[in-house]
């Protein structure tokens, strides 16, 4: 087996995938950055860099997927928490459809 | 923002070291952008140091820093991209001469922008010159077709300059009409930037 191919593969798949997997993340609650990041890593066995990181969530805020606030903590150091906007729970159901017709269709293909 | 204050010497100069320098690569944002980058760095080095109590503090701080990356080569792209969407919703120029001369090296289309600026500016130039040299300055007519803009040396009598002291709110109007011209093109680049990204 030729692992570096497949392991780039995989490494470009998670790359092209993190936007999905944020949004899903972000459905139905609120994380803040340094969360995102370890929840990724737990859960998904992705290390984001966090210079990947911020600015994608720049970019789908930008895009109006994602919102932010700051919110106090009683350590004194604010945390900015993320949350999906309504417009960003359509994009996900899209994306998600899109996901699901390509699952099936490579099951298709590969019977 | 709320310094963090660590017990190790150490770990509190080079934190410092680093918010120090983050603070001097931000100080041309608007405060607005420039906390909210600054509070999210301290947010993100403050949560990664309350994990794993039982590691060395410095070594700790050390590799939560290199992760970040040096503010000196991390920040300049966000900060381009801040200047650039400020200047397109405010068309303020000086914003948009400060986000052309960050973005300069990110493209020949920023290149394009800046000598399209440049040229307007020396359009506007046309104003002092009517006000400095008003015979040699203006919209002139003759037999064969007119003339525009500053003529050193007038030898043909039958010119005839036609605007008079209308030249002056004539540039500045045609000015402006390009100046939000080439700026909605700015701003219509950046957008879709924003959608390639």
């Amino acid at each position: 087996m030729n692992e570096t191919f497949i392991h780039k593969w995989q490494s470009q798949v998670k790359k092209g995938t993190l936007s999905f997997i944020l949004l899903t993340l972000l459905k139905g609650k609120e994380m803040y950055g340094y969360e995102i990041m370890e929840y990724v890593l737990k859960h998904i066995a992705i290390d984001i860099a966090e210079g990947t990181l911020y600015p994608l969530l720049n970019r789908l805020k930008t895009d109006g997927l994602i919102d932010s606030k700051w919110v106090e903590q009683p350590s004194g150091i604010p945390r900015k928490y993320y949350t999906l906007t309504s417009e960003g729970s359509i994009a996900l159901e899209e994306m998600k459809k899109i996901w699901e017709h390509l699952y099936e269709s490579i099951k298709k293909i590969s019977k | 923002m709320k310094i963090i204050e660590f017990a190790n010497k150490s770990t509190n100069e080079i934190y410092l070291d680093y918010i120090r320098r983050a603070e001097r690569m931000t100080k041309t944002l608007s405060e607005n952008d420039r906390q909210d980058i600054l509070m999210e760095l301290n947010s993100h080095i403050y949560e990664y140091m309350q994990k794993n109590i039982d590691t060395d503090e410095v070594e700790k701080m050390l590799a939560i820093l290199k992760r970040l990356g040096a503010p000196e080569e991390t920040l300049p792209p966000l900060i381009a991209d801040l200047k650039l969407s400020r200047a397109t919703k405010t068309f303020n120029p000086f914003h948009v001469i400060n986000a052309l001369t960050l973005n300069i090296s990110n493209g020949f289309v920023y290149v394009l922008f800046s000598l399209s600026y440049l040229l307007l500016f020396c359009f506007i130039l046309l104003v002092f010159a009517k006000l400095i040299y008003p015979h040699n300055t203006g919209l002139f007519i003759e037999e064969n077709g007119f003339h525009f803009g500053f003529i050193s040396n007038i030898t043909d009598s039958s010119w005839t300059e036609v605007l008079g002291n209308w030249f002056i709110p004539v540039i500045l109007l045609v000015g402006t009409i390009i100046y939000l011209f080439i700026t909605l093109l700015l701003k219509l680049k950046y957008r879709l930037k924003q959608k390639e990204r």
